[in-house]
Protein backbone atom coordinates (compact mmCIF):
# COMPACT_ATOMS: atom_id res chain seq x y z
CA UNK A 1 0.00 0.00 0.00
CA UNK A 2 2.58 2.21 0.76
CA UNK A 3 6.13 1.78 -0.17
CA UNK A 4 9.07 4.32 0.42
CA UNK A 5 12.16 3.72 -1.63
CA UNK A 6 15.41 5.47 -0.47
CA UNK A 7 14.34 8.52 1.18
CA UNK A 8 16.42 11.07 2.01
CA UNK A 9 15.62 14.36 3.29
CA UNK A 10 17.95 17.30 4.23
CA UNK A 11 16.96 20.93 5.79
CA UNK A 12 18.55 23.61 4.74
CA UNK A 13 18.02 26.38 7.69
CA UNK A 14 20.22 29.24 8.79
CA UNK A 15 22.19 27.58 11.03
CA UNK A 16 23.49 25.15 8.78
CA UNK A 17 22.48 21.83 6.82
CA UNK A 18 20.14 19.06 8.72
CA UNK A 19 20.30 15.59 7.30
CA UNK A 20 16.68 14.45 8.77
CA UNK A 21 16.32 10.83 6.86
CA UNK A 22 19.72 9.30 5.51
CA UNK A 23 17.88 6.53 3.15
CA UNK A 24 14.76 4.98 3.83
CA UNK A 25 13.53 2.14 2.89
CA UNK A 26 9.58 0.94 4.11
CA UNK A 27 7.11 -1.00 3.00
CA UNK A 28 3.34 -1.42 4.25
CA UNK A 29 1.16 -4.15 2.84
CA UNK A 30 -2.94 -3.27 2.98
CA UNK A 31 -4.77 -3.20 6.29
CA UNK A 32 -1.40 -3.52 8.57
CA UNK A 33 -0.97 -1.16 11.58
CA UNK A 34 2.60 -0.15 11.09
CA UNK A 35 4.37 1.71 13.86
CA UNK A 36 7.41 3.70 13.49
CA UNK A 37 8.97 4.82 17.59
CA UNK A 38 12.06 6.99 17.78
CA UNK A 39 13.39 9.68 20.24
CA UNK A 40 12.59 13.03 19.62
CA UNK A 41 14.16 14.41 16.61
CA UNK A 42 14.69 10.94 15.07
CA UNK A 43 13.50 12.12 11.98
CA UNK A 44 9.98 10.88 12.78
CA UNK A 45 7.92 13.20 11.62
CA UNK A 46 9.46 13.96 8.83
CA UNK A 47 9.13 10.16 7.59
CA UNK A 48 5.51 10.60 7.59
CA UNK A 49 5.31 13.73 6.04
CA UNK A 50 7.02 12.57 3.48
CA UNK A 51 4.21 9.36 2.78
CA UNK A 52 1.45 12.52 2.06
CA UNK A 53 4.29 15.00 0.79
CA UNK A 54 3.79 17.81 3.17
CA UNK A 55 7.39 17.60 3.05
CA UNK A 56 8.69 16.57 -0.43
CA UNK A 57 11.40 14.30 -0.15
CA UNK A 58 15.22 15.45 -1.16
CA UNK A 59 15.50 12.22 -2.92
CA UNK A 60 14.02 8.75 -3.18
CA UNK A 61 10.64 7.91 -4.06
CA UNK A 62 6.95 7.64 -2.50
CA UNK A 63 4.24 5.61 -3.94
CA UNK A 64 0.82 5.15 -2.04
CA UNK A 65 -1.85 2.71 -3.41
CA UNK A 66 0.41 2.65 -6.94
CA UNK A 67 0.11 5.90 -7.50
CA UNK A 68 4.29 7.46 -7.59
CA UNK A 69 3.82 10.58 -5.33
CA UNK A 70 7.38 12.25 -6.09
CA UNK A 71 6.40 12.71 -10.06
CA UNK A 72 3.16 14.32 -9.24
CA UNK A 73 2.15 18.04 -9.66
CA UNK A 74 1.24 20.07 -7.00
CA UNK A 75 -3.06 19.85 -8.47
CA UNK A 76 -2.64 16.09 -8.65
CA UNK A 77 -1.01 15.76 -5.65
CA UNK A 78 -3.55 17.52 -3.81
CA UNK A 79 -6.35 15.24 -5.27
CA UNK A 80 -4.06 12.10 -4.21
CA UNK A 81 -3.72 13.79 -0.43
CA UNK A 82 -7.93 13.22 -0.13
CA UNK A 83 -7.11 9.55 -0.38
CA UNK A 84 -4.54 9.57 2.46
CA UNK A 85 -6.06 11.02 5.94
CA UNK A 86 -3.97 12.56 8.77
CA UNK A 87 -4.48 13.13 12.22
CA UNK A 88 -1.60 15.03 14.89
CA UNK A 89 -0.69 15.10 18.11
CA UNK A 90 -2.07 18.88 18.90
CA UNK A 91 -5.78 17.83 16.90
CA UNK A 92 -4.97 21.14 14.43
CA UNK A 93 -8.74 21.53 14.18
CA UNK A 94 -10.72 24.82 13.18
CA UNK A 95 -11.24 26.61 16.33
CA UNK A 96 -13.77 28.67 14.23
CA UNK A 97 -15.76 25.64 13.00
CA UNK A 98 -18.04 23.16 15.20
CA UNK A 99 -17.61 19.95 15.19
CA UNK A 100 -19.89 18.97 12.78
CA UNK A 101 -18.37 21.79 10.08
CA UNK A 102 -14.73 20.45 11.30
CA UNK A 103 -15.36 17.15 10.07
CA UNK A 104 -17.49 18.45 6.96
CA UNK A 105 -14.72 20.03 6.03
CA UNK A 106 -12.59 17.59 3.88
CA UNK A 107 -16.06 16.59 2.26
CA UNK A 108 -16.50 20.59 1.80
CA UNK A 109 -12.91 20.66 -0.56
CA UNK A 110 -14.40 17.77 -2.11
CA UNK A 111 -17.18 19.39 -3.48
CA UNK A 112 -19.74 17.16 -2.15
CA UNK A 113 -22.84 17.92 -2.34
CA UNK A 114 -24.91 19.51 1.38
CA UNK A 115 -26.67 16.42 1.17
CA UNK A 116 -23.89 14.17 0.91
CA UNK A 117 -22.28 16.09 3.27
CA UNK A 118 -24.75 16.07 6.11
CA UNK A 119 -25.07 12.62 5.74
CA UNK A 120 -21.75 11.30 5.86
CA UNK A 121 -20.66 13.73 9.07
CA UNK A 122 -23.60 12.28 10.96
CA UNK A 123 -22.80 8.70 10.41
CA UNK A 124 -18.93 9.53 11.34
CA UNK A 125 -19.68 11.36 14.35
CA UNK A 126 -21.82 7.87 15.19
CA UNK A 127 -18.92 6.04 14.52
CA UNK A 128 -16.28 8.27 16.79
CA UNK A 129 -19.00 8.48 19.38
CA UNK A 130 -19.58 12.20 19.38
CA UNK A 131 -23.28 12.53 17.99
CA UNK A 132 -24.32 14.43 21.29
CA UNK A 133 -21.31 17.51 20.75
CA UNK A 134 -22.19 18.35 16.96
CA UNK A 135 -22.90 21.71 17.58
CA UNK A 136 -19.91 22.11 19.99
CA UNK A 137 -16.76 24.18 19.23
CA UNK A 138 -13.19 22.35 19.82
CA UNK A 139 -12.35 24.72 22.66
CA UNK A 140 -15.11 23.50 24.33
CA UNK A 141 -13.81 19.62 24.21
CA UNK A 142 -11.50 17.36 25.99
CA UNK A 143 -8.30 16.15 24.22
CA UNK A 144 -9.58 12.98 23.39
CA UNK A 145 -12.76 14.30 21.94
CA UNK A 146 -10.62 16.48 19.93
CA UNK A 147 -8.90 13.87 18.71
CA UNK A 148 -11.96 12.08 17.94
CA UNK A 149 -12.91 14.75 15.75
CA UNK A 150 -9.87 14.85 14.08
CA UNK A 151 -10.11 10.85 13.11
CA UNK A 152 -13.80 12.11 12.22
CA UNK A 153 -12.18 14.33 9.54
CA UNK A 154 -9.58 12.15 8.74
CA UNK A 155 -12.07 9.36 7.74
CA UNK A 156 -14.34 11.82 5.82
CA UNK A 157 -13.44 10.94 2.22
CA UNK A 158 -13.00 7.30 2.49
CA UNK A 159 -9.01 7.02 2.60
CA UNK A 160 -7.03 4.10 1.88
CA UNK A 161 -4.40 4.87 4.46
CA UNK A 162 -4.37 6.80 7.40
CA UNK A 163 -1.39 8.71 9.21
CA UNK A 164 -1.05 9.28 12.81
CA UNK A 165 1.22 11.84 14.07
CA UNK A 166 1.89 11.08 18.12
CA UNK A 167 -1.39 11.21 17.74
CA UNK A 168 -1.70 9.78 21.47
CA UNK A 169 1.33 11.66 22.61
CA UNK A 170 -0.74 14.78 24.41
CA UNK A 171 -3.47 12.84 26.07
CA UNK A 172 -3.13 10.68 29.33
CA UNK A 173 -2.81 6.83 29.50
CA UNK A 174 -6.83 6.12 30.01
CA UNK A 175 -7.81 8.19 26.70
CA UNK A 176 -4.75 7.44 24.90
CA UNK A 177 -6.06 3.16 25.44
CA UNK A 178 -9.40 4.51 23.98
CA UNK A 179 -8.19 6.35 20.92
CA UNK A 180 -6.03 3.03 20.28
CA UNK A 181 -8.81 1.01 20.77
CA UNK A 182 -10.84 3.40 18.14
CA UNK A 183 -8.36 3.10 15.66
CA UNK A 184 -8.06 -0.54 15.99
CA UNK A 185 -11.63 -0.67 15.05
CA UNK A 186 -11.07 1.73 12.09
CA UNK A 187 -8.35 -0.86 11.07
CA UNK A 188 -10.39 -3.91 11.30
CA UNK A 189 -14.11 -2.49 9.91
CA UNK A 190 -12.13 -0.87 6.87
CA UNK A 191 -9.65 -2.62 6.58
CA UNK A 192 -7.52 0.88 6.63
CA UNK A 193 -3.98 0.59 6.29
CA UNK A 194 -2.60 3.02 9.34
CA UNK A 195 1.07 4.32 9.81
CA UNK A 196 1.61 5.37 13.47
CA UNK A 197 4.16 7.60 14.62
CA UNK A 198 5.36 7.72 18.56
CA UNK A 199 8.09 7.65 21.08
CA UNK A 200 6.12 4.96 23.43
CA UNK A 201 6.57 1.49 23.06
CA UNK A 202 3.45 0.99 24.71
CA UNK A 203 1.25 2.44 21.84
CA UNK A 204 3.42 -0.19 19.73
CA UNK A 205 2.47 -3.08 21.66
CA UNK A 206 -1.01 -1.87 22.10
CA UNK A 207 -2.30 -1.95 18.46
CA UNK A 208 0.97 -2.38 15.61
CA UNK A 209 1.19 -5.33 13.97
CA UNK A 210 4.68 -4.67 12.13
CA UNK A 211 7.29 -1.91 13.70
CA UNK A 212 10.18 -0.39 12.64
CA UNK A 213 12.94 1.93 15.03
CA UNK A 214 14.33 5.11 13.39
CA UNK A 215 16.95 6.32 14.79
CA UNK A 216 19.19 9.47 13.54
CA UNK A 217 17.42 9.62 10.18
CA UNK A 218 17.52 5.60 9.71
CA UNK A 219 15.52 2.57 10.49
CA UNK A 220 17.78 0.51 12.18
CA UNK A 221 15.23 -2.13 12.86
CA UNK A 222 12.19 -3.37 11.66
CA UNK A 223 9.67 -6.21 12.15
CA UNK A 224 6.78 -7.83 13.22
CA UNK A 225 5.77 -6.70 17.28
CA UNK A 226 6.32 -9.63 18.72
CA UNK A 227 9.46 -10.60 16.80
CA UNK A 228 10.97 -6.88 17.87
CA UNK A 229 9.64 -7.64 21.28
CA UNK A 230 11.13 -10.99 21.76
CA UNK A 231 14.02 -10.90 20.38
CA UNK A 232 15.30 -7.08 20.24
CA UNK A 233 18.62 -6.14 18.17
CA UNK A 234 19.63 -2.89 18.92
CA UNK A 235 20.12 -1.21 22.09
CA UNK A 236 17.70 1.97 21.28
CA UNK A 237 15.20 -0.75 20.31
CA UNK A 238 16.04 -2.81 23.73
CA UNK A 239 15.74 0.53 25.54
CA UNK A 240 12.16 1.26 24.10
CA UNK A 241 11.43 -2.27 25.19
CA UNK A 242 12.76 -2.18 28.71
CA UNK A 243 10.55 0.78 29.64
CA UNK A 244 7.63 -1.20 29.13
CA UNK A 245 9.05 -5.07 29.47
CA UNK A 246 11.73 -5.40 32.04
CA UNK A 247 14.37 -6.53 29.92
CA UNK A 248 17.30 -6.07 32.35
CA UNK A 249 18.79 -8.43 34.69
CA UNK A 250 17.27 -8.21 37.88
CA UNK A 251 19.40 -6.31 40.36
CA UNK A 252 21.31 -9.16 42.61
CA UNK A 253 22.86 -9.94 39.59
CA UNK A 254 25.24 -6.50 39.79
CA UNK A 255 26.88 -8.27 43.01
CA UNK A 256 27.78 -11.84 41.27
CA UNK A 257 30.19 -12.66 39.19
CA UNK A 258 29.15 -14.71 36.22
CA UNK A 259 31.28 -16.65 33.42
CA UNK A 260 30.55 -16.77 29.85
CA UNK A 261 31.53 -20.83 30.20
CA UNK A 262 30.55 -23.70 32.39
CA UNK A 263 33.17 -24.95 35.06
CA UNK A 264 33.05 -28.47 36.41
CA UNK A 265 30.86 -26.85 39.49
CA UNK A 266 28.65 -24.17 38.32
CA UNK A 267 24.91 -23.58 38.35
CA UNK A 268 23.32 -22.59 34.64
CA UNK A 269 21.60 -18.87 34.23
CA UNK A 270 19.00 -18.78 31.83
CA UNK A 271 16.45 -16.25 30.18
CA UNK A 272 13.35 -18.02 28.54
CA UNK A 273 10.82 -16.18 26.98
CA UNK A 274 7.44 -17.28 26.10
CA UNK A 275 5.07 -16.58 23.45
CA UNK A 276 1.70 -17.42 22.65
CA UNK A 277 0.61 -21.09 23.16
CA UNK A 278 3.84 -22.12 24.80
CA UNK A 279 2.91 -19.94 27.63
CA UNK A 280 0.39 -22.62 28.62
CA UNK A 281 2.96 -25.54 28.37
CA UNK A 282 4.78 -26.85 31.51
CA UNK A 283 8.18 -26.79 30.37
CA UNK A 284 10.06 -26.41 33.52
CA UNK A 285 8.23 -29.21 35.38
CA UNK A 286 9.16 -31.63 32.52
CA UNK A 287 12.08 -30.56 32.49
CA UNK A 288 13.21 -31.55 35.71
CA UNK A 289 11.34 -34.51 35.56
CA UNK A 290 13.40 -35.52 33.04
CA UNK A 291 16.76 -34.43 34.16
CA UNK A 292 18.59 -34.99 37.53
CA UNK A 293 18.75 -31.03 38.15
CA UNK A 294 17.14 -28.21 40.08
CA UNK A 295 15.67 -25.09 39.03
CA UNK A 296 14.59 -22.19 40.94
CA UNK A 297 12.88 -19.64 39.33
CA UNK A 298 14.79 -15.97 39.74
CA UNK A 299 12.46 -13.62 38.17
CA UNK A 300 9.29 -14.35 36.25
CA UNK A 301 7.27 -11.66 34.33
CA UNK A 302 4.00 -12.19 32.07
CA UNK A 303 2.85 -9.67 29.50
CA UNK A 304 0.27 -9.21 26.42
CA UNK A 305 1.44 -8.09 22.88
CA UNK A 306 -1.96 -7.31 22.08
CA UNK A 307 -3.72 -10.60 22.28
CA UNK A 308 -0.40 -12.73 21.98
CA UNK A 309 0.70 -13.57 25.82
CA UNK A 310 4.35 -13.20 26.49
CA UNK A 311 6.41 -14.45 30.06
CA UNK A 312 9.80 -14.14 30.51
CA UNK A 313 11.31 -16.28 33.49
CA UNK A 314 14.78 -16.03 34.98
CA UNK A 315 15.72 -19.69 36.24
CA UNK A 316 18.78 -20.76 37.61
CA UNK A 317 19.38 -24.54 36.97
CA UNK A 318 21.77 -26.80 39.32
CA UNK A 319 23.20 -29.98 38.60
CA UNK A 320 26.02 -32.20 36.96
CA UNK A 321 27.63 -30.42 34.44
CA UNK A 322 26.40 -32.90 31.61
CA UNK A 323 22.42 -33.19 32.98
CA UNK A 324 22.78 -28.71 32.72
CA UNK A 325 23.74 -29.25 29.06
CA UNK A 326 21.09 -31.79 28.09
CA UNK A 327 18.67 -29.68 30.00
CA UNK A 328 19.73 -26.87 27.39
CA UNK A 329 19.27 -28.89 24.42
CA UNK A 330 15.72 -29.74 25.42
CA UNK A 331 14.73 -26.25 26.08
CA UNK A 332 16.29 -25.55 22.93
CA UNK A 333 13.70 -28.25 21.15
CA UNK A 334 11.01 -26.51 23.21
CA UNK A 335 8.98 -23.37 21.22
CA UNK A 336 10.65 -20.42 23.30
CA UNK A 337 13.22 -18.15 23.70
CA UNK A 338 16.73 -18.80 25.09
CA UNK A 339 19.21 -16.62 26.48
CA UNK A 340 22.54 -18.29 28.03
CA UNK A 341 22.99 -15.33 30.61
CA UNK A 342 26.10 -16.81 32.32
CA UNK A 343 27.51 -19.80 35.14
CA UNK A 344 28.02 -19.28 38.49
CA UNK A 345 29.98 -20.80 41.36
CA UNK A 346 27.35 -23.14 43.08
CA UNK A 347 28.58 -21.18 46.63
CA UNK A 348 27.66 -17.71 44.66
CA UNK A 349 23.98 -18.54 45.53
CA UNK A 350 22.38 -20.04 48.27
CA UNK A 351 20.68 -22.41 45.99
CA UNK A 352 20.67 -25.79 44.96
CA UNK B 1 -26.91 77.50 19.65
CA UNK B 2 -28.30 79.32 16.23
CA UNK B 3 -30.39 77.27 13.87
CA UNK B 4 -27.67 78.27 11.54
CA UNK B 5 -24.59 76.49 13.70
CA UNK B 6 -26.65 73.09 14.02
CA UNK B 7 -27.08 72.91 10.04
CA UNK B 8 -23.07 73.49 10.12
CA UNK B 9 -22.48 70.96 12.66
CA UNK B 10 -24.93 68.38 11.01
CA UNK B 11 -23.08 68.87 7.79
CA UNK B 12 -19.65 68.00 8.88
CA UNK B 13 -20.81 64.79 11.17
CA UNK B 14 -21.70 63.90 7.95
CA UNK B 15 -18.69 64.95 5.97
CA UNK B 16 -16.55 62.87 8.45
CA UNK B 17 -18.42 60.09 8.42
CA UNK B 18 -18.17 59.62 4.37
CA UNK B 19 -15.21 60.25 4.83
CA UNK B 20 -14.28 57.71 7.48
CA UNK B 21 -16.60 55.39 5.92
CA UNK B 22 -15.51 55.33 2.16
CA UNK B 23 -11.74 55.30 2.90
CA UNK B 24 -11.98 52.64 5.65
CA UNK B 25 -14.26 50.47 2.89
CA UNK B 26 -11.52 51.06 0.38
CA UNK B 27 -8.49 50.35 2.54
CA UNK B 28 -10.23 47.28 3.81
CA UNK B 29 -10.57 46.33 0.34
CA UNK B 30 -7.10 46.55 -0.48
CA UNK B 31 -5.70 46.17 2.63
CA UNK B 32 -6.47 43.11 3.62
CA UNK B 33 -5.32 41.06 0.23
CA UNK B 34 -2.54 42.55 0.68
CA UNK B 35 -1.94 41.72 4.32
CA UNK B 36 -2.68 38.02 3.13
CA UNK B 37 -0.19 38.33 0.66
CA UNK B 38 2.75 39.68 3.21
CA UNK B 39 1.71 36.11 5.13
CA UNK B 40 1.68 33.76 2.43
CA UNK B 41 4.47 34.70 0.59
CA UNK B 42 6.81 34.78 3.73
CA UNK B 43 9.32 32.02 3.82
CA UNK B 44 7.83 28.50 4.65
CA UNK B 45 4.22 29.51 3.94
CA UNK B 46 1.76 28.51 1.29
CA UNK B 47 2.69 31.08 -1.20
CA UNK B 48 6.49 31.28 -0.46
CA UNK B 49 8.02 34.33 -2.71
CA UNK B 50 10.57 36.10 -1.13
CA UNK B 51 11.36 38.72 -3.66
CA UNK B 52 7.60 40.26 -4.04
CA UNK B 53 7.36 39.86 0.02
CA UNK B 54 10.71 41.97 0.53
CA UNK B 55 9.20 44.32 -2.21
CA UNK B 56 5.54 44.45 -0.09
CA UNK B 57 6.90 44.92 3.18
CA UNK B 58 9.27 47.70 2.09
CA UNK B 59 6.36 49.93 0.33
CA UNK B 60 4.53 49.20 3.43
CA UNK B 61 6.93 50.31 5.65
CA UNK B 62 7.66 53.44 3.58
CA UNK B 63 3.78 54.67 3.85
CA UNK B 64 3.62 54.15 7.06
CA UNK B 65 6.72 55.62 8.23
CA UNK B 66 5.48 58.85 6.28
CA UNK B 67 3.93 60.91 8.98
CA UNK B 68 0.33 61.88 7.35
CA UNK B 69 0.37 65.35 7.08
CA UNK B 70 3.27 65.23 4.79
CA UNK B 71 1.91 62.17 2.75
CA UNK B 72 -1.54 64.10 2.36
CA UNK B 73 0.09 66.76 0.71
CA UNK B 74 3.47 64.75 -1.12
CA UNK B 75 0.49 63.00 -2.77
CA UNK B 76 -1.72 65.53 -3.81
CA UNK B 77 -0.46 65.31 -7.84
CA UNK B 78 -2.14 62.00 -7.32
CA UNK B 79 -5.15 63.16 -5.93
CA UNK B 80 -5.83 65.74 -8.44
CA UNK B 81 -5.27 62.82 -11.04
CA UNK B 82 -8.11 60.75 -9.39
CA UNK B 83 -10.79 63.20 -8.07
CA UNK B 84 -9.91 66.38 -10.39
CA UNK B 85 -9.16 68.74 -7.39
CA UNK B 86 -7.40 68.48 -4.23
CA UNK B 87 -9.99 70.27 -2.08
CA UNK B 88 -13.22 68.92 -0.14
CA UNK B 89 -14.23 65.82 1.23
CA UNK B 90 -14.14 63.92 -1.78
CA UNK B 91 -10.10 65.11 -2.44
CA UNK B 92 -9.27 64.03 1.55
CA UNK B 93 -10.60 60.29 1.07
CA UNK B 94 -7.62 59.45 -1.11
CA UNK B 95 -4.78 60.24 1.19
CA UNK B 96 -6.73 58.46 4.01
CA UNK B 97 -7.05 54.85 1.95
CA UNK B 98 -3.33 55.55 0.81
CA UNK B 99 -2.58 55.91 5.11
CA UNK B 100 -5.00 53.56 6.22
CA UNK B 101 -4.13 50.64 3.32
CA UNK B 102 -0.90 49.68 4.45
CA UNK B 103 -2.03 50.12 8.42
CA UNK B 104 -4.85 47.24 7.61
CA UNK B 105 -2.55 45.13 5.43
CA UNK B 106 0.16 45.20 9.03
CA UNK B 107 -3.08 44.26 11.57
CA UNK B 108 -4.51 42.05 8.87
CA UNK B 109 -0.57 39.91 8.36
CA UNK B 110 -0.65 40.02 12.35
CA UNK B 111 -4.19 38.54 12.87
CA UNK B 112 -3.30 35.68 9.99
CA UNK B 113 0.35 34.66 11.71
CA UNK B 114 -1.37 34.00 14.89
CA UNK B 115 -3.04 30.99 12.99
CA UNK B 116 -1.48 28.00 14.43
CA UNK B 117 0.47 26.50 11.03
CA UNK B 118 -0.96 23.13 12.38
CA UNK B 119 -4.23 23.88 11.15
CA UNK B 120 -2.49 25.04 7.79
CA UNK B 121 -0.94 21.94 7.01
CA UNK B 122 -3.73 19.65 8.60
CA UNK B 123 -5.93 21.85 5.49
CA UNK B 124 -2.99 20.97 3.05
CA UNK B 125 -2.98 17.14 4.19
CA UNK B 126 -6.70 17.51 2.93
CA UNK B 127 -6.19 18.08 -0.11
CA UNK B 128 -7.10 22.04 0.20
CA UNK B 129 -5.49 24.64 -1.88
CA UNK B 130 -3.43 27.94 -1.22
CA UNK B 131 -6.89 29.43 -2.25
CA UNK B 132 -8.86 27.50 -0.44
CA UNK B 133 -7.10 27.72 2.42
CA UNK B 134 -6.88 31.13 2.51
CA UNK B 135 -10.88 31.85 2.13
CA UNK B 136 -11.28 28.50 4.12
CA UNK B 137 -8.74 28.35 7.11
CA UNK B 138 -6.58 31.67 7.38
CA UNK B 139 -9.51 34.59 7.09
CA UNK B 140 -12.59 32.35 9.23
CA UNK B 141 -9.42 31.55 11.87
CA UNK B 142 -7.98 34.76 12.47
CA UNK B 143 -11.80 36.98 11.93
CA UNK B 144 -12.28 38.10 15.21
CA UNK B 145 -8.89 39.77 15.64
CA UNK B 146 -9.04 41.01 12.21
CA UNK B 147 -12.37 42.88 13.17
CA UNK B 148 -10.44 43.95 16.41
CA UNK B 149 -7.70 45.47 13.72
CA UNK B 150 -10.29 47.32 11.26
CA UNK B 151 -11.82 48.56 14.34
CA UNK B 152 -8.89 50.15 15.23
CA UNK B 153 -8.38 51.23 11.82
CA UNK B 154 -11.36 53.27 11.75
CA UNK B 155 -10.56 54.76 14.99
CA UNK B 156 -7.18 56.01 13.52
CA UNK B 157 -9.23 57.46 10.23
CA UNK B 158 -11.51 59.46 12.25
CA UNK B 159 -8.60 61.08 13.60
CA UNK B 160 -6.91 61.35 10.57
CA UNK B 161 -9.45 63.34 9.19
CA UNK B 162 -10.26 65.33 11.53
CA UNK B 163 -6.06 66.29 10.43
CA UNK B 164 -7.40 65.91 6.16
CA UNK B 165 -10.36 68.74 7.25
CA UNK B 166 -8.11 71.24 8.39
CA UNK B 167 -6.59 71.73 5.21
CA UNK B 168 -9.71 71.91 3.45
CA UNK B 169 -11.48 68.61 3.83
CA UNK B 170 -14.51 69.46 5.41
CA UNK B 171 -15.94 67.49 8.62
CA UNK B 172 -15.79 68.00 12.00
CA UNK B 173 -11.79 69.00 12.67
CA UNK B 174 -12.86 71.58 10.09
CA UNK B 175 -15.40 72.51 11.79
CA UNK B 176 -13.45 72.69 14.93
CA UNK B 177 -10.77 74.52 13.60
CA UNK B 178 -12.55 77.72 11.88
CA UNK B 179 -15.22 77.82 14.32
CA UNK B 180 -13.50 76.74 17.66
CA UNK B 181 -10.14 78.20 17.05
CA UNK B 182 -10.02 80.71 14.49
CA UNK B 183 -13.74 82.65 15.80
CA UNK B 184 -12.92 81.56 19.74
CA UNK B 185 -15.91 79.63 19.79
CA UNK B 186 -15.75 77.33 22.73
CA UNK B 187 -18.63 75.56 22.74
CA UNK B 188 -18.13 74.79 18.93
CA UNK B 189 -14.90 73.32 20.18
CA UNK B 190 -16.30 71.66 23.14
CA UNK B 191 -19.41 70.01 20.40
CA UNK B 192 -16.87 68.69 18.02
CA UNK B 193 -14.86 67.21 20.70
CA UNK B 194 -17.78 65.27 22.39
CA UNK B 195 -19.18 64.25 19.06
CA UNK B 196 -15.72 62.58 17.96
CA UNK B 197 -14.85 61.39 21.60
CA UNK B 198 -18.64 59.27 21.10
CA UNK B 199 -17.85 58.19 17.30
CA UNK B 200 -14.76 56.78 18.33
CA UNK B 201 -16.82 54.83 21.84
CA UNK B 202 -19.76 53.73 19.54
CA UNK B 203 -16.90 51.92 16.69
CA UNK B 204 -15.01 50.47 19.82
CA UNK B 205 -17.71 48.74 21.61
CA UNK B 206 -19.09 47.70 17.90
CA UNK B 207 -15.78 46.36 16.93
CA UNK B 208 -15.55 44.45 20.53
CA UNK B 209 -18.84 43.05 20.65
CA UNK B 210 -18.77 41.35 17.09
CA UNK B 211 -15.31 40.05 17.18
CA UNK B 212 -16.36 38.57 20.40
CA UNK B 213 -19.22 37.09 18.83
CA UNK B 214 -16.98 35.78 16.99
CA UNK B 215 -13.98 34.13 18.76
CA UNK B 216 -15.02 30.64 19.40
CA UNK B 217 -11.48 30.24 21.18
N1 LIG C 1 11.17 22.44 8.82
C1 LIG C 1 12.36 22.10 9.32
N2 LIG C 1 13.45 22.85 9.08
C2 LIG C 1 14.65 22.48 9.56
N3 LIG C 1 14.89 21.39 10.30
C3 LIG C 1 13.85 20.60 10.57
C4 LIG C 1 12.53 20.90 10.10
N4 LIG C 1 11.69 19.93 10.53
C5 LIG C 1 12.44 19.07 11.23
N5 LIG C 1 13.74 19.46 11.26
C6 LIG C 1 14.86 18.74 11.90
O1 LIG C 1 14.87 17.42 11.43
C7 LIG C 1 15.14 16.49 12.47
C8 LIG C 1 14.01 15.49 12.59
O2 LIG C 1 12.84 16.15 13.03
P1 LIG C 1 11.44 15.44 13.20
O3 LIG C 1 11.15 14.64 11.99
O4 LIG C 1 10.46 16.48 13.59
O5 LIG C 1 11.73 14.47 14.42
P2 LIG C 1 10.73 13.71 15.39
O6 LIG C 1 9.35 13.86 14.85
O7 LIG C 1 11.23 12.30 15.37
O8 LIG C 1 10.90 14.32 16.73
C9 LIG C 1 15.35 17.33 13.72
O9 LIG C 1 16.73 17.52 13.90
C10 LIG C 1 14.67 18.63 13.40
O10 LIG C 1 15.29 19.69 14.07
MG1 LIG D 1 7.61 14.76 15.72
Amino acid sequence: MITLQDIEKVYQSDNGTIHALRGVNLSVKQGEIFGIIGTSGAGKSTLVRCINMLESPTKGIVTVDGQELTSLNEQELREQRKKIGMIFQHFNLLSSRTVYQNIAFPLELAKRSKEEIDKEVLHLLELVGLSDKKDQYPAQLSGGQKQRVGIARALANHPKVLLCDEATSALDPQTTKSILELLKDINRKFQLTIVLITHEMQVIKEICNQVAVIEGGKIIEQGKVIDIFTQPQSNTTKEFISSIINHNLPDFFKEITLASEPSADSNLILRLSFIGHSTEEPVISSMIRRFAIDASILYGNIDHIQTIPFGTLIVELSGEQASLQQALSYLKTRELGIEVIGYVARNARAIG
Amino acid sequence: MSQEMLVLLAKSLWETTYMVAVSSFISALLGIPLGIILVTTNKGHILENAPLNRILGAIVNATRSTPFIILMVAIIPVTRLLVGTSIGTNAAIVPLSIAAIPFVARIVESALKEVDYGVIEAAQAMGASPREIITKVLIPESLPAIVLGLTLTIISLIGYSAMAGAIGGGGLGDLAIRYGYQRFRADIMLITVVILIAQVQIVQSTGDYISNRLNKK
